[in-house]
């Protein structure tokens, strides 16, 4: 009897989960396409608030000290650079009057001084005038050791600047600094103002991509007055001042943050009366609060994709867009049998990207078989096809590599991170290996921290890995990741005729012989397969049709982020 | 003197807690700087400087026991602008005001079924308590948590899906919070009461011809008490500790989900800190059904 | 407040020279009354079941659980998949059938762990009171209030992440509750009659715990452990929601259910099947528990 009874609350919850779901797709209004192009400017309705789910608290929101999405994403609202990126992540002027090139004397001829023009009048959001001395200590901020900034290093190219942010040495050589020490290291990083309008930066060497450099957070003003006078605090509202569309107006700490229009910015001012950031961590909580009516936007959660496409409202708010993040399965070269390109080759062709696409995924992403993804400079999507889904000439080459019988390869431990999306990648990979190929694989989901430290260290066999890019230009991937020695490179990949090729890549003036060195290194990388390459990534979301003037460019850190200051809401 | 001599072993407690703690988070592998983007070594060092991780471990202890008695829990990795105190005084109120709430409802469920249920055992009462406390306390907490917003939030239309700030937030982490103690609870109380019920104590009352609900009150209930007062401190600990998972699923900014992110991230300061928060809490509410104990059971003696 | 006096004749039966002759007919009276319990044989028989399909799996699964289908990826439930498939294309059915050893396996093997330390030591500690237990609370207190989830976290690093690893860490981590309980019973019968009777006639204390404190104190007992069956399932499963589960692709109740909860809005039939198998394991264990304590009573009045 009390079994019965306990199905029957089974069956009466099915019933109310049923009902629930049908009243998702009733009360989703009517359809129409999302954003649509922004009207001119003036012209939008104001008022209306947005709000967005951000997942997570960021660790911090001071620009100089980000080093993930969610503070980065934060600061952007707050803070603008000396350039920043328009839709199409093409540099544009920030608080610049111009981008800085050769032809408007911004860049030097020997590509090693470069001169900033700043608009005039630019005010902080209480008002106080900024200039360009604020930006000589902002970078210099970003290099002070006593601040370390997990992104000093990428301000390394200016003159002083790498000698001022390591004066501390490393673990394993560690040096002592005096404050006066300090201060004249400081005092030798080549960043001047020669009048408050103008800012003056040298490079050690030239580097093609320093503008793209200048355009992270590393170097978006803070003030000077602000961070001395109230410290870690700084960043609690009313204290964090910044020059950018919109002001933090309240932030409860781990549930959400406000944001309201700065009536001092340069730009564009926003049209809504509030922007508000939500931290909840379920996805599928975020999606029902969507549905709800509390969110404007959500992610889809993955399963949900073909229920979304189902339903004839909901397919009419996404918003789908692919970005700068390459996903793949990384084999560590110095351990065996990945020390040979042959076995290297037979893994990636045992790889049937297009089931984990368009069935695992239910269609989200792209396949990839290549390191640099579309819609940047140096993708090419010829290369790499012949390590296409190829069983029979997989098994032909494991035989060739003396495994015919691929139950005498060493065993394979794959690594990675435990969540959810994760783990049906290395399940998927483990089923392909094992269906496909005959070889056994084992898996060892790992806790972020524990993965991140076996993983920077060498200590694995194999991988499931991705890499997004921190700024729009090919000299963020194929070096990067490849190059032999660099920080980034951990799967104990070298090829000298790479590493000549990275290194024009990175360093060549000549734009368009940059541009070939680049293309030519990603060539010779993937002939090696250090990586089986899978797939771009694709963000899948849903918008209200009453939010207009949305715009996403392939590296936001939420949908849109760049531009929520032309967000309007139509009634 | 007993409840003073009690409080006075939490000294060595935390102690040993704090000890034991420290001991094995530098020896889990991984450290707070491990990210997905390899930091170059002059950064990482920069940023041990920051936080003293750069000195030898047993300075970095015997400096955090220094500070932590004068009050100062440190600085926490993953909210680098807040102390640990100041993160953990926040999230206090949220998840204490989540379990008082819980706590109440489940004693007052779970003790109004288990009772009903002695008193009717083998009826079809007693099967629909016992039915209810199964299903219970064999629903996992997310999937509860979703129908509840399933139900609640997008049937009814009475709730909001998640978040903090206004009284109806409370509503489902609260329900979904109690569904396991209210569910063991009752079990705890039927089967105590049913062992009380068939005393002889409880006999000779009956037999002497008391009146039913003074035999209850004095005799069956107070007895019975017993086993649930030592199941309630824990929970009621458990619940002053707060939920991950529902503290996650409801978007609760309680001292909950401090816990697992503190340890995911190796935040060395907020692990420190939220671990000897927890000892005090565990160790009080311990105490505190002790000294009930005796209060309900006057043979009790320490 | 009780009149002690008068219990003295059941006492009788219980003291230590009477007790080894009525033994025999004690447990075959026990076991009698078991049988005689309906729910009690219902529960058996869903172990009995579970245990079958737990050791057969591989015989009975209708798929290779972990093979996987890219053509029939989240099916419904249908003809050659009763219960649908998964995001892989793998066959429920198959996996909850293999889920199911695993889930037993953590369930009995974490709850044998963690009884064989917490009871002793609960036992141990509210008999003997005083320094003994003043000292061994405090060590529970502070097994109870250090961080869990380093401890496991660092087992896994060491030893990986097995099934076996999972049942020892949640065992090691979670007697605490048993051993509050099991003490705040013993203190309780302690004051009873018939035990203060057998200390006045010089049984030695462990006769008296084993043969008196015990078995009168079991039924709260049993009643935790048949409850921390499913516990340690739902560990399992919020070990797998914060990102540190069993290793796949073993299927097991646990980390179905945070799977299946991924599509709980697209797909209820993935997390519906795991969490109703839960449920009658719950239910099962609830019922055995309930006649087993029945059927143990050294009164036998139900």
């Amino acid at each position: 009897m009390a079994r019965k009874f306990s199905l029957h609350i089974w069956v009466s919850l099915l019933l109310a989960f049923g009902l629930a779901a049908g009243g998702c797709a009733q009360q989703s209004g009517p359809a129409a396409p999302p954003g649509g192009a922004p009207p001119a400017q003036g012209s939008a309705p104001k008022g209306g608030e947005f709000r967005i789910n951000m997942s997570t608290e960021p660790d911090t929101i001071d620009p100089n000290r980000a080093n993930f999405t969610t503070s980065i994403l934060v600061a952007s609202q707050v803070f603008e650079g000396l350039l920043t990126y328009d839709k199409d992540l093409k540099l544009v002027p920030g608080v610049t009057r111009e981008v800085p090139s050769v032809a408007n004397g911004g860049i030097s001829s020997d590509g090693k001084t470069y001169t900033f023009k700043l608009r005039s009048g630019l005010k902080w959001s209480d008002g106080k005038p900024l200039t360009a001395k604020d930006f000589v200590f902002t970078i210099k901020r970003s290099l002070d050791p006593k601040l370390a900034a997990p992104y000093a290093n990428t301000l390394y190219d200016i003159q002083g600047a790498e000698a001022y942010n390591t004066a501390l040495g490393t673990k394993d050589a560690r040096k002592e600094a005096s404050d006066a020490q300090l201060a004249a290291l400081r005092e030798a990083v080549a960043v001047t103002a020669p009048d408050d309008g103008t800012l003056m930066v040298k490079l050690a060497n030239p580097r093609p991509s320093f503008l793209q450099l200048m355009a992270l957070w590393v170097a978006w003003p803070v003030r000077e007055d602000i961070v001395t006078q109230f410290g870690e605090k700084w960043t609690e509202p009313p204290n964090y001042i910044g020059n950018g569309a919109f002001v933090l107006a309240r932030w409860a700490h781990n549930e959400r943050l406000e944001f309201t229009p700065n009536p001092n910015y340069h730009g564009q001012k926003p049209n809504l009366d509030k922007l508000v950031f939500l931290m909840i961590s379920d996805a599928n909580q975020a999606y029902l609060a969507y549905v709800n009516g509390e969110l404007e936007a959500t992610a889809v959660p993955d399963a949900n994709t073909k229920l979304v496409m189902a339903d004839t409202s909901l397919a009419n708010q996404t918003v789908r867009y692919n970005e700068l993040v390459i996903f793949g399965f990384e084999f560590n070269a110095k351990s065996p049998p990945f020390d040979s390109a042959k076995v290297r080759h037979a893994f990636a062709m045992g790889v049937d990207r297009n089931a984990l696409i368009e069935k695992v995924a239910q269609g989200v992403g792209k396949v990839a078989y290549s390191p640099v993804p579309p819609g940047m400079p140096g993708h090419d999507a010829s290369v790499g096809k012949e390590f296409d889904f190829n069983p029979a000439k997989a098994k032909q080459l494991l035989a060739e590599a003396g495994y015919s019988d691929p139950t005498k390869l060493p065993k394979i431990t794959f690594s990675f991170t435990d969540t959810s999306s994760n783990r049906i990648r290395a399940e998927f990979f483990q089923g392909q290996m094992k269906q496909n190929l005959g070889v056994e694989v084992t898996l060892d989901p790992l806790d972020s921290r524990t993965y991140q430290q076996r993983f920077n260290a060498g200590q694995f066999q194999m991988v499931y890995g991705g890499w997004g890019a921190d700024y729009p230009d090919p000299d963020n991937f194929v070096p990067e990741l490849f190059k032999t020695g660099s920080g980034n490179n951990h799967t104990n990949y070298s090829n000298p005729q790479v590493d000549v090729q990275a290194k024009a890549c990175q360093s060549e003036t000549d734009e368009a012989k940059r541009l070939a060195a680049c293309a030519q290194a990603q060539k010779l990388v993937v002939g090696d397969q250090p990586w089986v390459f899978l797939f771009y990534r694709e963000r899948f979301w849903l918008l209200k049709p009453s939010i207009k003037g949305f715009q996403v460019t392939a590296k936001d850190q939420l949908p849109g982020n760049r531009f929520y200051n032309q967000l309007y809401v139509q009634k | 003197m007993f409840v003073l001599r009690r409080v006075l072993w939490l000294g060595p407690v935390l102690l040993s807690v704090s000890f034991i703690t420290f001991v094995l988070m530098h020896l889990v592998p991984g450290g707070p700087w491990d990210s997905d983007k390899t930091l170059p070594p002059a950064v990482i060092e920069n940023l041990n400087r920051r936080y003293g991780l750069d000195q030898p471990y047993w300075q970095q202890y015997l400096s955090f026991l220094a500070r932590a008695l004068q009050g100062d829990l440190g600085l926490s990795f993953i909210r680098q602008n807040q102390t640990v105190s100041e993160i953990l005084l926040q999230g206090l109120p949220v998840t204490a005001s989540l379990a008082v709430l819980a706590l109440v409802l489940a004693l007052v469920t779970g003790l109004t079924l288990g009772v009903v249920a002695a008193f009717r055992q083998n009826t079809w009462v007693d099967y629909l308590c016992v039915a209810f406390a199964t299903l219970g306390a064999s629903t996992p907490s997310f999937v509860l948590g979703i129908l509840l917003v399933l139900t609640l939030a997008l049937g009814l239309k009475v709730v909001p899906t998640s978040g903090w700030g206004q009284p109806q937030h409370l509503v489902l982490p609260a329900l979904t919070l109690t569904a396991l103690p209210a569910a063991y609870i009752a079990r705890i109380t039927r089967s105590s009461m049913l062992d009380v019920i068939h005393q002889d104590y409880v006999r000779t009352a009956r037999a002497k011809g008391l009146a039913e609900q003074v035999v209850i009150l004095r005799h069956v209930l107070r007895n019975a008490l017993i086993p649930v007062l030592t199941v309630a401190g824990p929970i009621g600990a458990h619940l002053a500790a707060g939920s991950f998972v529902i503290e996650t699923l409801f978007a609760v900014p309680g001292v909950g989900r401090l816990f697992v992110q503190s340890v995911l991230a190796r935040d060395y300061g907020l692990i420190m800190g939220a671990t000897l928060f927890y000892t005090v809490i565990i160790s009080l509410a311990n105490l505190a059904v002790d000294i009930l104990y005796a209060v309900v059971d006057p043979r009790i003696r320490y | 407040m009780l009149p002690l006096s008068r219990g003295t004749g059941t006492v009788a039966l219980e003291l230590p020279g009477a007790r080894g002759r009525l033994r025999r007919g004690l447990w075959s009276d026990a076991l009698r009354r078991l049988l005689a319990n309906r729910l009690a044989v219902f529960g058996l028989a869903v172990i009995a079941l579970m245990s079958f399909i737990a050791v057969f799996a591989g015989l009975l699964a209708p798929h290779d659980p972990t093979f996987q289908d890219y053509g029939a990826v989240f099916e419904a439930p249908g003809q050659n998949h009763p219960l649908g498939t998964d995001n892989l294309g793998r066959d429920t059915f198959s996996r909850l059938l293999f889920g199911a050893r695993t889930s037993l396996t953590v369930g009995i093997f974490a709850q044998v762990i963690l009884v064989s330390i917490g009871l002793p030591l609960g036992a141990v500690a509210g008999f003997f009171g005083g320094k003994v237990d003043n000292s061994l609370m405090r060590f529970v207190d502070i097994i109870y209030a250090f961080p869990d989830l380093l401890l496991i976290i660092l087992l896994r690093s060491i030893f990986g992440g097995s099934i076996f690893m999972i049942f020892v860490a949640i065992g090691l981590v979670e007697w605490t509750g048993l051993a509050r309980l099991t003490r705040g019973q013993v203190l309780n019968l302690k004051g009873q009659d018939y035990v203060l009777a057998a200390r006045a006639m010089g049984a030695r204390w462990h006769e008296m715990l084993a043969r008196h404190l015990v078995p009168n104190g079991i039924s709260p007992i049993i009643v935790a452990m048949v409850f921390g069956i499913p516990r340690a399932i739902f560990a399992e499963a919020a070990l797998s929601y914060i990102g540190i589960g069993v290793q796949p692709p073993t299927p097991s109740g646990g980390t179905m259910g945070p799977e299946g909860y991924q599509a709980i809005l697209a797909f209820p039939h993935l997390i519906l099947s795991p969490a109703l198998a839960i449920g009658v394991t719950t239910l099962a264990f609830t019922f055995l528990g309930d006649g087993l304590r029945d059927a143990l009573d050294p009164r036998g009045y139900r």
